[in-house]
């Protein structure tokens, strides 16, 4: 047993040698680089891969001679959450929009973390002549994800937008000689059409799904000046009946949901549901662009073909409404390097990187330039015409608060979506899930 | 007669349900994992179509198990011989002597085994973060966060109060004349200690280990929050393979890594499985 | 006189590394945890704001909290009863039995508890999928047609049970082994002795095995307090998210949800205080309610 403690001890010296001698290596790396400037970007390894910032981020080096050190992970709100606290090291970029998981990005916005960037507009782009605002569509940058509290200042640039809504079989379609609904009376005939078949109407991956679906409903039914006091948790625009009409609308939906959404709306099993779209047992799912190549893989009915369309109107004529989802990136406030990562931001919207965001990945950037890179015929011009063919589009996302504890309105899990769970499976009813929104946006006007 | 074979009926189908339930899972993790990920979208009990072994590369490749293997081998053997060399000593101690403050310290030992290191691992990151803050100001280095040795010694000390509950319960089951025939033989404290109580401890010692190096191999938030920037472990690392919503998810690979974390743990598990059973008295019997 | 001296130098040899190891990282932390509770902190910033106890008074009214400990308080008492029953009977079949492959059994059964987490979440989730899952195949066998399935994961009445059917699954094997180990050191004797008398086997089992393990099973309900909240919430995070609409939030994936979806880590470290307390009260009270005389043949 003494021959046993000997070596545990010498094993322990062996390891401390072991982890000091890695401490050395790693500063003295960094020591060496100091001379060249480096750029520290951290991002979401989400939808879109990692291939296309390489790509970008290479460009960029070339361009400036900038190091740039690039960290994508699909777990980057865990990892980054200690980094931030601690306040060193800090990424000069991130790339993590709001309300994603782990909700990193809405915190940093809570507690007034993130660099005002509104001089990022007048910046001229690295390499180009004109400045981001002149290049950047209009309208994006006002959004609440952009500019969070309302002051007119910059704070997320808006990257990687994609319109939301609801996707289907168009092969299925075409075979039975269905017509795609326009409004939502047809949806429910076509429900009850589907399910005579055995095919239910509707779908969700998981709640947190329902950020962009019921953000074009909301538009639908009350408008776009309501839904942007909606937004600001104005309570008395909360309690208008055409704001109880978009609730109902998905309590109705709740009725033709597909059985087991519910059971696999979670990390687990969202992939189930929307595989349901691909086997014809389910006809509408709501989801963003990146969903056909999320499903590459997917085995798939004979004749599969994906269809695309805006949310049906409440009646026939009326505004229907596509959410455009929108990705960010920001600088930290803690960000050492604010002016290198400011021209990398402008880079950005180079059509270079424009160009190779798009061919690396598929993401479209909201420049004025970005929508000549889609090839005719392809899924995702399909995609991005929706609003070419009369839909409207709408932004995503409630204004900055301060947190309130023990009320979560806004998250997936929250009481606005996560609620709709037990509408479907009947656990509650609408004017619960009405009446719970209500109170809750209430104690954010206290 | 008939009435005790009625019973070994009951028995063995009872015990051979369980079997099934066990075995049928485990070796489902093991298919998945060379299944291709077309074969995940369709029913999960399907038998994989071939033997895709690309999976295990692409897990070794892509998503660096091999790096993170070695970072966890490294960092649970550390933690293993830390919790071992300072929980040994004192779990004798106070099963065996009396002293002041012992009661005190039984007492603590016994409200850590109600600490959940969910909840304490940002105090204890900000309490590393403020040091290498104040080693900074002073000496320009950093030492604490982002270092594998002190997360080791985060580990062992988390395991601290199981580890000596457990022992201390042991210790109290050896006979006292061993220590006192050591006595007789002119040995010090030390010298019985280490030479007579601590090999008849063995089997508690395997128990201990086996235990903690679960607990260590599988471990994710600490390791996630005090190796931010450098260096990831095992768990850490599938984790990242794991999480892949709004994108596609890489479901073989995933479970290749399941299966690389998985193994060790196996193969430790039965190479000592027949001595856990030896070691595991806890507050049992005084014979 | 030397002697005490050099005792005592041994004592605190021993014992010290240990104490202040302990102190460092897990006593200071909880004693911070108690005070981050009394802040209004998201959890980034250096903006702290000390709000006394207002975040306990709100802990206290919030619903979503109160049904987190209700649904963590259930499986700590439904887990804790069925793992020890199939425990028990299991263990005192392989102990006291003459059974072929007993060896691997015993290996067998141990399995569950060295998988990770990942790993039974995902074998439950292919168990529980409501179209093509194993239990639902089964029990369909004996079900008209138009049977509808079971939501395992999915219905808000069930899903707790579900969580359960894991940890169980996971836990049988290891307080298995644990209480074999008692058993296997109770004299055969007894046995002997009360199969001549021609009490039966469960009579036994009664009379004989379970008041002299009765301290050992005394110390696995602490470990059951203390598992089963860590491990709810381990199975919770992966399978079900809490949902459906938190249905099955137990108290740490509420903390979780707090300290960083909801950017209140006050509150969370608050949450976090109330589950130290509360677990470390429910062992007492367990540990006094269960107090027997020794017993000693």
């Amino acid at each position: 047993m003494t021959k046993l403690f000997k070596l545990l001890f010498v094993g322990l010296l062996l390891f401390v040698s072991v982890a000091c001698a890695k401490k050395e290596e790693t500063t003295t790396t960094t020591t060496t680089t100091e001379e060249q400037k480096v750029l520290k970007v951290a991002g979401l390894n989400g939808g879109y891969g990692d291939a296309g910032w390489k790509a970008v981020a290479a460009a960029f080096e070339e361009q400036t001679g900038v190091k740039v050190e690039l960290t994508l992970e699909k777990n980057i709100a865990e990892t980054l959450r200690p980094v931030l606290t601690s306040g060193k090291d800090v990424p000069d970029v991130i790339y993590l929009s709001v309300g994603a998981e782990g909700k990193l990005t809405d915190t940093m916005i809570a507690e007034k973390q993130i660099a005002d960037i509104s001089d990022l507009l007048s910046t001229t782009i690295p390499g180009e002549s004109g400045t981001v605002g002149a290049k950047i569509i209009p309208g994006f940058t006002d959004a609440l994800t952009s500019s969070p509290y309302q002051d007119g200042k910059l704070y997320l640039a808006p990257i990687n937008y994609s319109p939301c809504g609801l996707f289907y079989n168009a092969g299925l379609f075409e075979e039975k000689g269905w017509t795609v609904p326009t409004t939502w009376d047809e949806m429910w005939e076509l429900g009850d059409k589907a399910k005579a078949e055995g095919i239910a109407l509707f779908t969700y991956p998981t709640t947190g799904y329902f950020d962009a679906f019921f953000s074009a409903l909301l538009n639908e039914t009350a408008g776009p000046e309501v839904y942007a006091r909606l937004m600001n948790y104005d309570a008395t625009a909360w309690e208008l009946p055409e704001v109880k009409k978009a609730f109902e609308i998905v309590g109705k939906l709740a009725t033709y949901t597909e059985e087991n959404t519910v059971s696999n709306a979670n990390k687990d099993g969202f992939t189930k549901n929307q595989q349901l779209i691909l086997e014809n047992k389910a006809l509408f799912v709501p989801n963003g662009t990146w969903l056909p190549g999320e499903m590459k893989d997917a085995p798939r009915e004979k004749g599969f073909k994906w269809g695309f369309m805006a949310l049906p109107s409440v009646t026939a004529g009326s505004d229907r409404y596509s959410t455009t989802f929108v990705e960010q990136v920001y600088i930290p406030e803690a960000s050492a390097n604010k002016d290198v990562a400011k021209q990398f931001v402008a880079f950005l919207y180079s059509d270079k990187a424009v160009e190779l965001f798009y061919k690396n990945g598929g993401a479209v950037l909201p420049t004025t330039t970005a929508s000549s890179f889609i090839e005719d015929g392809s899924d995702a011009k399909l995609f991005y015409s929706i609003y070419d063919t009369g839909a409207k589009a709408n932004a995503v996302g409630f204004a900055a608060r301060e947190a309130i504890e023990g009320v979560d309105l806004t998250s997936a899990e929250g009481i606005l979506y996560g609620t709709v769970n037990s509408v479907v499976n009947g656990s509650k009813t609408v004017d619960d899930w009405y009446n719970s929104v209500i109170e809750a946006v209430k104690q954010y006007n206290k | 007669m008939k009435k005790i074979n009625l019973y070994k009926v009951f028995v063995y189908v009872a015990l051979f349900s369980l079997f099934i339930s066990i075995i049928i899972p485990v070796a489902w993790v093991f298919m998945a994992s060379i299944k291709e990920n077309a074969e995940f979208y369709t029913s999960p009990w399907n038998l994989p179509k071939g033997f895709y072994f690309q999976n295990f590369i692409n897990a070794f490749e892509k998503a660096k198990m091999g790096e993170y293997f070695l970072n966890s081998v490294i960092l649970t053997g550390l933690s293993l011989i830390i919790l071992l060399v300072v929980s040994v000593p004192a779990a004798y101690v106070l099963a065996r002597y009396e002293f002041k403050f012992k009661k005190l310290i039984n007492i603590l030992y016994m409200a850590g085994l109600f600490i959940n290191v969910n909840y304490i691992v940002v105090p204890i990151f900000l309490m590393l973060l403020n040091w290498d803050n104040i080693l900074y100001k002073y000496l320009n280095v950093e030492f604490f966060l982002n270092n594998i040795f002190v997360l080791a010694i985060i580990y062992a000390a988390t395991g601290i109060p199981f580890t000596i509950y457990l022992l201390q319960s042991y210790f109290k089951t050896i006979s006292k004349s061993y220590e006192d025939a050591a006595c007789i033989d002119g040995c010090d404290y030390f010298q019985t200690m280490i030479k007579i109580m601590i090999p008849l401890a063995k089997p508690s010692i395997i128990t201990v280990i086996l235990f903690n190096f679960l607990a260590f191999w599988n471990e994710y938030i600490i390791a996630l929050t005090m190796l931010p920037n450098s260096n990831k472990t095992l768990p850490v690392g599938v984790v990242n393979l794991y999480q892949a919503s709004r994108g596609k998810a890489e479901y073989g690979m995933l479970y290749a890594g399941l299966v690389i974390v998985m193994l060790p743990t196996l193969i430790l598990y039965i190479l000592v499985q027949r001595k856990l059973t030896e070691g595991m008295t806890v507050g049992g019997i005084k014979d | 006189m030397r002697k005490s001296k050099q005792k005592s130098l041994f004592t605190f040899i021993c014992v010290a590394p240990s104490v202040i190891l302990f102190t460092i990282f897990m006593l200071i932390p909880t004693i911070n945890i108690f005070w981050m509770s009394l802040l209004k902190w998201g959890g980034l910033s250096a903006n702290k704001k000390f709000v006394g106890l207002s975040n306990f008074i709100k802990l206290f009214s919030d619903l979503n909290f109160i049904r987190s400990l209700q649904n963590t308080l259930f499986l700590i008492v439904i887990v804790t009863l069925v793992t020890i029953s199939f425990a028990l009977v299991f263990a005192a079949i392989l102990t006291r039995e003459k059974l072929k492959g007993q060896n691997i059994l015993r290996i067998v059964f141990y399995i569950p508890n060295i998988l990770s987490v990942v790993v039974i979440s995902a074998i439950f989730s292919a168990v529980y999928d409501p179209s093509n899952g194993l239990l639902n195949t089964i029990v369909g066998l004996f079900q008209p047609e138009n049977w509808k399935t079971i939501k395992f994961l999915g219905n808000p009445d069930i899903v707790v049970y579900s969580i359960a059917g894991a940890m169980i699954w996971q836990a049988i094997g290891y307080y298995m082994v644990m209480y074999m180990a008692s058993m296997s050191s109770i004299s055969i004797h007894l046995y002997e002795a009360a199969d001549l008398e021609g009490a039966s086997k469960i009579k036994q089992f009664f009379d004989i095995t379970l008041p002299l393990i009765w301290t050992n099973i005394r110390t696995t309900l602490t470990f059951f307090v203390i598992s089963s909240i860590n491990l709810s919430f381990l199975f919770v995070k992966v399978m079900t998210t809490g949902g459906p609409d938190g249905a099955s939030e137990t108290v740490l994936s509420y903390l979780y949800k707090q300290a960083y979806d909801n950017a209140s880590y006050g509150y969370g470290m608050a949450i976090g205080a109330v589950v130290f307390v509360v677990s470390f009260l429910l062992s007492a009270v367990i540990n006094h309610v269960t107090k027997r005389d020794v017993i000693q043949f």
